[in-house]
């Protein structure tokens, strides 16, 4: 066991997704930590961040939940972990907020009845590309991954807007491309990495998922990739849940398996595909794996 | 309202209302100067009759009641790429989060607004059980919305992969939740 692995420990929040809809990322991550020996300590009583309700809606709502999550995760040692793009976003929103308005910080204190904590929140591909290193990934991967075509997606908040997530270039990030090219397989040139697809209009206008995860899936199709890799739970939603409707819609088959990035990575890192949620995906991801020799 | 002529007077233009965006989304709005890279970028114009360029266009000109008959406001997706693309630092997304809220201050639930419904629900589990219930909040929501039959087959397939709980437990510290939206509640009614 390398000696600087065991020294990496995080407090982990989960989000609302991973312990429902989003159970594989949940899975996967845990896995995928555990095989690079990385510690992970879910945050006790955790609660719903708020998403893009909250901010839609009240913008002091949205940054008091997120503050209070930040004041319950104070209590795990380590830097905070966010696997969910969304929650991952309104966490550091929330910081950015407050770090120049000392009367909105007062308000948010008044309404949590405590401090906000200098927490650092950071995103899984964070860890694994800067905190853990590419060097190190490379090393810990057990089954190499190539062969297989992989469209690395974005979507809106893991980037946007720049001042916010810091996690990488905003019209141009490479940090999914990095992490994955790690493991050997190999990522696709491709124009929707960045685009909208209809996030949480999934419950109130699905038409318009329908719309903006179809051009999505043409586009990864286009460019011949395999699969799709995803690190939301809301993305993975819209194109994995309702990708048959989106083929009904369009007449288009695309039978593309949506896979969160933490999947891919721990089938390389060696775990069993079993213990990877596999079999919860719509899209069946097992034909794809068993072709390229990955199961 | 959409086709008739637009007269700017002091009667028409309500400069009150862009002062209140102003104040709630801390950006400007008179800085737009219509170079519509915003709307070029946007993944959801097709779905509006006001594009986001017209939006700022119609605040500057203090068309409030214009802006707020529509549904552009509605089909924002909050995804980031016009404030994150203006070269002039206009915060748009935050401008259509106040447009929102503003909206339904004056006229509450409109016919565009199954998103604010959305929200509302999924605040309302926040408020009962700490997280998100999933499984409730799509009932809920066919039931109010009155879409009944809305991704019926869809249930059955998510409950058979595990991916929707059928029961949902509270978190643990549900009061100080319940407090922390107390305290907001009061705030609202003293200094907000």
């Amino acid at each position: 066991m390398n000696s600087t692995n065991s020294k990496l420990t995080y407090s982990y929040y989960p989000g609302c997704s991973l312990h429902a809809s989003g159970k594989e990322y949940d899975i996967s991550t845990r896995g995928l930590f555990k095989a690079l020996k990385i510690g992970l300590k879910e945050v006790p009583d955790w609660l719903c961040c708020g998403a893009t309700p909250a901010h839609n809606v009240d913008e002091l709502l949205s940054l008091s939940l997120c503050a209070k999550n930040l004041s319950l995760a104070d209590e795990v040692k380590g830097d905070l972990a966010v696997a969910c793009a969304a929650c991952f976003s309104r966490l550091k929103t929330t910081q950015h907020r407050l770090a120049d308005n000392p009367e909105k910080r007062k308000q948010v204190e008044h309404a949590i009845a405590g401090s906000v904590p200098e927490k650092k929140v950071k995103h899984l591909l964070e860890i694994l590309a800067k905190d853990y290193g590419l060097e190190q990934l490379q090393e810990a991967v057990q089954k190499p991954l190539s062969g297989l075509k992989v469209a690395c997606y974005y979507g809106c908040l893991l980037t946007r807007p720049p001042e916010v997530p810091e996690l990488d270039c905003t019209e141009a990030p490479t940090i999914m491309e990095r992490v994955i090219g790690a493991t050997g397989a190999e990522t696709v040139a491709w124009s929707h990495r960045l685009e909208c697809c209809g996030a949480n209009f999934t419950l109130s206008r699905p038409g318009v998922v329908l719309k903006l995860s179809g051009d999505i899936l043409a586009s990864a199709k286009a460019a011949g990739a395999d699969c799709l890799m995803v690190a939301c739970p809301l993305c993975h939603g819209n194109l994995d849940i309702r990708q048959k409707e989106i083929e009904e819609a369009t007449g288009t088959r695309y039978n593309m398996p949506v896979f969160y990035m933490t999947q891919l990575l721990a089938l390389a890192a060696g775990v069993p595909a079993a213990k990877l949620g596999f079999d919860s995906m719509m899209v069946s991801p097992l034909p794809l794996l068993k072709e390229k020799n990955l199961l | 309202m959409k086709h008739t002529k637009m007269t700017l007077s002091t009667e028409t233009m309500n400069l009150d209302f862009v002062r209140k965006v102003e104040s709630l989304s801390g950006s400007s709005v008179r800085r737009c100067f219509q170079c519509g890279k915003c709307t070029a970028g946007c993944p959801m114009r097709s779905f509006m009759e006001h594009p986001p360029n017209r939006i700022m266009r119609l605040l500057q000109l203090g068309q409030w009641e214009r802006i707020l008959a529509g549904r552009s406001i509605w089909y924002c997706a909050s995804c980031e790429t016009c404030s994150t693309r203006c070269p002039n630092k206009v915060d748009l997304a935050a401008i259509m989060d106040a447009l929102r809220k503003l909206s339904w201050d004056a006229n509450g639930p409109s016919k565009e607004s199954y998103v604010q419904l959305a929200n509302r629900l999924f605040i309302e589990n926040i408020k009962t059980y700490g997280r998100q219930y999933e499984m409730r909040l799509g009932a809920v929501f066919n039931v109010k919305s009155g879409q009944f039959l809305k991704d019926l087959l869809l249930g059955p397939k998510l409950l058979s992969r595990g991916k929707l709980k059928m029961f949902h437990s509270k978190n643990k510290n549900i009061t100080e939740i319940e407090n922390i939206f107390n305290r907001i509640e009061e705030m609202r009614k003293t200094v907000l």
